[in-house]
């Protein structure tokens, strides 16, 4: 077995261990526990509540049951291009 | 002019303020790589388009030593990997760490003078490249002398940046974004410095070079992409990704089961076989952290693909992910030995390699920069056409570009395993797919071109400003003196 496998094979290893002693580490800081509310930590309360065109009626009438009253979007909220030179929403 | 607003919601001023102090904080160096990114974009472009033209024809533009295809091909791949598709990187993970830790980002300009590192390693390398100076490993052809402490130097300065921001952290909870992109900036120096050791020679020397090449696909590129993917997907949709579970399993299996992968690159080579089958075995269970990021990027989609016409962001990022799960699959399949018989040493690991590098990580960056730019430079994109022109021109051809390759490629495979053809003949029936490839490559670098100079127009402002106040200028709320939100001001 030449040199570098072992270097490799360690290398290799010592990222698992990492990994595992992140993941404990995760654990105790209690990073897995209520992950359905930890999915929503990257919104606030606005993005819930834009209104956005492509969803369908009932998908809207849910949000605003569970959000409140819905926003129109500003401009370039989605990434789009300004496009009122074109006559297009997009 | 006021708007009249709908049911306020607890905590809503202070959440739109962490975020405009966020985005605030890591303005001047998300700009500065962006730019730069862009520019070594506009590079790679043009050497790519010059190295795959002299695949079909050979004595075309010999007469200079630097244009040569030994020269040429390795300054298109490491400015792609290290001078866009990093740089990039570099910024969104500078943008979304302060975000996602609700706080401002620390020492940006520490993180500046990592980016200017960054780029006079680039400089130095990609010269050196053409001037003849390389250290022939594949994925890392930049002298380990005079171009790669650079890039360790200034990777380590903007990783200490986000480092000491997650450390000053507002929030308990870190998201799985979290997660993957400062995984990678803990596996990236590692990787870099054992590929780059210089003490390898001969075979232990391909054994590195691969454990670093695979692993920086995979452990750098792929973890700050799906980081990203993660984040834009849900925040786009309004919608928490499908099971958060699954993205942590999906995390956690490639945190476990990715580094052993490379070693399926030297299948055939004089290395050990347990070594081989070692990284099939790992190349075949990375199956559970694929499917899981498949499935929860498709269910968290569902019902709503049709944001998908309304949202760039969403359309890059989303096609991005789906290629994320093509080229993983296919990299499985290429990983066992029957395939890869047929594939090694052909056209198609070119086309794979597309796929991973442009369709998956190139997308999602492209997605991630239309949604973090108005939001750095307070305003919209200039143009909805320019951002249609360069969406179908890049797709239309990393479509072209695989679709040719990855049949003349099995085609080549298949005549080199056939005694009875001669080798002429392998090369020959691959012509006609790389003049496709060099049509496919053009229209590339025309997409690029388009993006370039919407960026540019974007950060120079040169159009008028928009009758309605866009998004980004939306006040804060006003308080009445009993702390009762009241109505929102808009500039």
């Amino acid at each position: 077995m030449f040199p570098s496998s072992l270097v490799v094979v360690l290398t290799g290893l010592g990222f698992g261990l990492l990994a595992l002693a992140a993941f404990a580490w995760g654990w105790r800081r209690g990073q897995y526990r209520d992950l359905s509310a930890q999915a929503r930590v990257i919104f606030d309360a606005r993005d819930m509540r834009l209104d956005r065109p492509w969803e369908t009626a009932q998908q809207r009438a849910e949000r605003a049951r569970e959000f409140g009253a819905l926003e129109p979007a500003p401009p370039g909220e989605w990434g789009e291009g300004r496009s009122s030179d074109e006559g297009s929403a997009r | 002019m006021t708007v009249t607003r709908g049911r306020p919601l607890r905590g809503e001023p202070e959440e739109l303020d962490i975020r405009l102090r966020a985005d605030a904080s890591s303005r001047r160096p998300v700009l500065l790589a962006f730019g730069s990114a862009i520019v070594w974009l506009l590079i790679g472009s043009a050497f790519g388009d010059v190295a795959s033209l002299k695949m079909h024809l050979p004595d075309w533009a010999n007469d200079a030593a630097w244009l040569t295809f030994g020269r040429i091909r390795p300054a298109h791949l490491n400015t792609m990997i290290y001078g866009w598709a990093s740089l990039a990187m570099l910024g969104v993970s500078l943008w979304m760490i302060p975000r996602l830790v609700h706080t401002e980002l620390r020492f940006g300009r520490l993180a500046e003078v990592g980016i200017v590192l960054w780029n006079i390693g680039l400089v130095l390398g990609i010269a050196g490249l053409l001037s003849g100076r390389s250290d022939g490993l594949e994925w890392l052809e930049m002298r380990r002398t005079f171009a790669d402490p650079w890039f360790v130097v200034g990777g380590a300065l903007v990783g200490l940046t986000l480092l000491v921001t997650l450390m000053l952290r507002e929030v308990g909870h870190l998201y799985v974004s979290v997660w993957y992109i400062m995984a990678s900036y803990l596996w990236f120096p590692v990787i870099f410095i054992v590929g780059n050791w210089p003490t390898w020679r001969g075979v232990e020397s391909a054994a590195t070079n691969w454990f670093y090449a695979h692993n920086a696909l995979g452990l750098w590129l792929t973890a700050i992409n799906l980081g990203a993917a993660y984040y834009f997907i849900p925040k786009v949709l309004g919608r928490p990704i499908h099971s958060y579970q699954l993205s942590l399993l999906g995390f956690w299996a490639l945190a476990f089961f990715y580094a052993l992968n490379g070693m399926h690159h030297l299948i055939g080579g004089p290395v050990p076989e347990w070594m081989i089958t070692t990284s099939i075995v790992a190349s075949v269970l990375m199956v559970i952290p694929v499917l899981a990021v498949a499935v929860n990027h498709h269910m968290t989609m569902i019902g709503r693909f049709g944001a998908l016409r309304y949202s760039p962001t969403l359309r890059f990022v989303v096609l991005g992910a789906i290629a994320y799960t093509a080229v993983s699959l296919q990299g499985m399949l290429t990983a066992l030995r029957e395939v890869n018989r047929i594939t090694h040493f052909t056209q198609w690991t070119i086309a794979h390699s597309h796929v991973g590098v442009y369709a998956f990580v190139t997308f999602v960056l492209f997605g991630s920069m239309y949604y973090i730019m108005p939001r750095l430079v307070r305003r919209e994109w200039p143009s909805a056409r320019l951002i249609r022109w360069h969406f179908w021109l890049v797709l239309s051809g990393i479509a072209i570009y695989v679709i040719s390759l990855t049949i003349v490629g099995v085609m080549q495979g298949l005549a080199l395993l056939d005694p009875q053809t001669p080798f002429r003949r392998a090369v020959e029936v691959t012509i006609p797919g790389l003049w496709v490839r060099s049509f496919a490559g053009l229209l590339l670098t025309a997409g690029h071109l388009v993006f370039a100079t919407h960026y540019w127009m974007m950060t120079r402002g040169t159009r008028r400003a928009p009758e309605s106040p866009p998004f980004h200028e939306v006040r804060p709320i006003l308080y009445a003196p009993a702390g009762e939100i009241v109505e929102e001001v808009a500039r």
